[in-house]
């Protein structure tokens, strides 16, 4: 099971039951924690739905309440292909 | 040869803390992970030494140095003065040093430069590899540039730019910075590579002496390698980059080369300011693209963890954008006797003392500063007389609430520059950078007759005889009173 953390300024940006892109940081111990991935993903209220849990974090970095778990679908490449 | 003996790098300069008891040498084990933000954050609020983490949790080999420039014997101590010097003492330096003249920079080989002692390039760049730290709980990500210095250079005019803009590590090869709009990098963002969607090559420089730290924070008009040299009074070293023509302090801990992709952001922050909040919310930043990493064994990265009062961000800013103010108003021909920010405003009041020449002598002191490129930073000006002492609070507040008239002294100027962090502004301010900003005058009108109009003020060295006062002195201790401070 991976970890991983949202920032959000409003929870309607956790849209459920359908894709959404995020940027998501894993809190997986290791050297790459808190570093940012692009992704494709499904996210649910429900926490057996999915296999990797997500945390989320407010504007401000105030922990929320909520509990989510995350499918990630795919991983997206943002950066424009000239700057790659 | 310099008659200054400023540390010429970080290393020079924490042996100079620890031998002044001005830093601690931390021999157990530190986590990156929010143990090492902690104990800055503490040293700051207590006016501590700086700490000296020579043990990093999964970073061998790395060290953090925190707090650099949080007090000032640490600033005396990297300007190579006594580090028990007064602030009005430390100013009038850093006055004497920055009106002197410019002394240009030398470049030295890439052989004989420290910072080239480790060199990532192409699939080994990872910032992972680098002890990044979470600052602060909560924070948006691990930030690579809390104390340090971004490099550029304008693509046409040649003109050398080192700002201290903090920058969060996104992914291994991506960091996100907050670059406000007014700043110079910010213009030359703007000004040139946005509108072409051309990469602004870049390099950060961590762990620099800290004088060079200092002119990458300071609001001065003089290019920062120039100023350097005047602040220590030799050459700064630079080297060339690996994978671009910038120049960089040899002496660094840690070299980060790249391009800044200014049509592509990605989301920064939040992230501990100076104010004593987080009040700018995550969101789209400038973004760098790392292509190289090159840092010196047993490198020590730099931190500056913001919050409340104090770290470097109120103490060093203060410092220095009241004495940047100082030269203007003096390159002005006002008589003024000194500019100075109490670290505690968190750099947003600029008291000033002036002798009340003419009418509207106190408008003109805040128009200039407002106006001025050091304006956003700062929202009050209080200016009071030549007879109060600037730096004592005591003073300049009893001026304040006796002298500052409710509808004549305040003066507010609407729509003007403002920043994201400012912490009582809108949210739709802050979301366009919209400021607004208040005079405080604290001069009796020129208007008023001098014997019968303006109060006579009550104090022992006022109203007293000379020949008493010196009596009364004299005799202090043998009324029975301890000597006085
Ligand atoms: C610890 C510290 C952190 C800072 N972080 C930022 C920042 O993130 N963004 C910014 O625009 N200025 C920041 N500043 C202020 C700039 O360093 C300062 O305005 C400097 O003069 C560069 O601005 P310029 O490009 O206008 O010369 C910081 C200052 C300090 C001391």
């Amino acid at each position: 099971m991976n970890q991983w953390e949202v920032f959000v300024m409003d929870m309607s940006e956790l849209a459920e039951g359908k894709d959404i892109e995020l940027s998501i940081r894993t809190l997986n111990p290791g050297l790459q924690k808190y570093t940012y991935k692009r992704v494709r993903a499904q996210v649910s209220s429900s926490l057996d739905k999915f296999a990797d849990r997500l945390q989320v974090r407010l504007g401000r970095g105030q922990l929320s309440a909520a509990k989510y778990s995350i499918k990630v679908i795919e991983e997206i490449q943002r950066m424009p292909a000239k700057y790659l | 040869m310099s008659k200054i003996s400023a540390p010429r790098s970080n290393r020079e300069f924490i042996e100079a803390c620890v031998r002044h008891g001005d830093a601690v040498r931390i021999k157990q084990e530190v986590d990156w992970e929010n143990e090492a933000g902690a104990i800055v954050r503490r040293a700051c609020e207590l006016g501590a030494a700086a700490p000296f983490m020579e043990k990093i949790k999964d970073y061998p080999g790395f060290s953090y140095f925190g707090a650099p420039l949080s007090t000032y014997r640490r600033m005396a101590i990297s300007l190579g003065m006594d580090p028990a010097s007064s602030l009005p003492e430390i100013g009038a330096e850093y006055l004497k040093r920055t009106n002197s003249e410019p002394i240009a920079p030398v470049v030295i080989d890439r052989k004989d430069a420290p910072c080239k002692e480790n060199i990532l390039r192409g699939k080994d760049v990872d910032l992972c590899k680098l002890p990044v730290p979470l600052v602060h709980d909560g924070d948006g990500g691990r930030y690579v540039g809390t104390w340090h210095a971004v490099v550029t250079k304008h693509p046409v005019r040649g003109d050398v730019n080192w700002g201290m803009y903090r920058q969060m590590m996104f992914d291994g090869r991506t960091m996100s910075g907050a670059v406000f709009p007014f700043s110079d990098l910010g213009k030359q963002l703007s000004e040139y590579y946005l509108p072409r969607g051309e990469a602004a090559p870049f390099a950060t420089a961590i762990g620099l002496s800290p004088l060079a730290a200092m002119a990458a924070c300071a609001p001065s008009p003089i290019p920062e390698p120039e100023l350097v040299g005047m602040l220590s009074g030799e050459p700064a070293r630079l080297v060339k980059c690996e994978t671009n023509d910038l120049e960089v302090p040899a002496d660094a801990e840690i070299i980060i080369e790249g391009v800044i992709c200014p049509d592509y952001k990605v989301e920064e922050g939040p992230f501990g300011e100076y104010t004593g909040y987080r009040t700018s919310p995550r969101d789209f930043r400038v973004t760098f693209r790392v292509d190289c990493i090159t840092y010196r064994n047993n490198a020590t990265m730099t931190i500056s963890n913001m919050g409340v009062p104090q770290d470097e961000g109120q103490l060093l800013r203060s410092f220095s954008l009241g004495l940047e103010l100082e030269k203007l108003l003096r390159s002005q021909g006002i008589p003024i006797t000194g500019v100075y920010m109490h670290p505690r405003s968190t750099h947003h009041m600029m008291i000033v003392g002036v002798k009340p020449a003419y009418t509207g002598i106190a408008q003109q002191i805040a128009q200039l500063a407002f106006g001025s490129k050091l304006g956003p930073w700062f929202h009050m000006v209080m200016v009071v007389d030549d007879q109060t002492d600037i730096y004592n609070w005591d003073e300049v507040y009893h001026a304040f609430c006796t002298r500052c008239h409710p509808e004549n002294g305040i003066h507010v100027y609407r729509n003007t520059t403002g920043t994201p962090l400012y912490p009582f502004a809108t949210p739709h301010e802050r979301k366009y950078s919209i400021g607004s900003k208040v005079l405080f005058d604290c001069l009796w009108p020129v208007d008023w007759d001098k014997t019968n109009d303006v109060p006579t003020l009550v104090s022992f060295k006022n109203v007293y005889p000379k020949d008493i006062q010196e009596r009364v002195l004299k005799n202090w201790e043998s009324y029975g009173y301890p000597q006085a401070k």
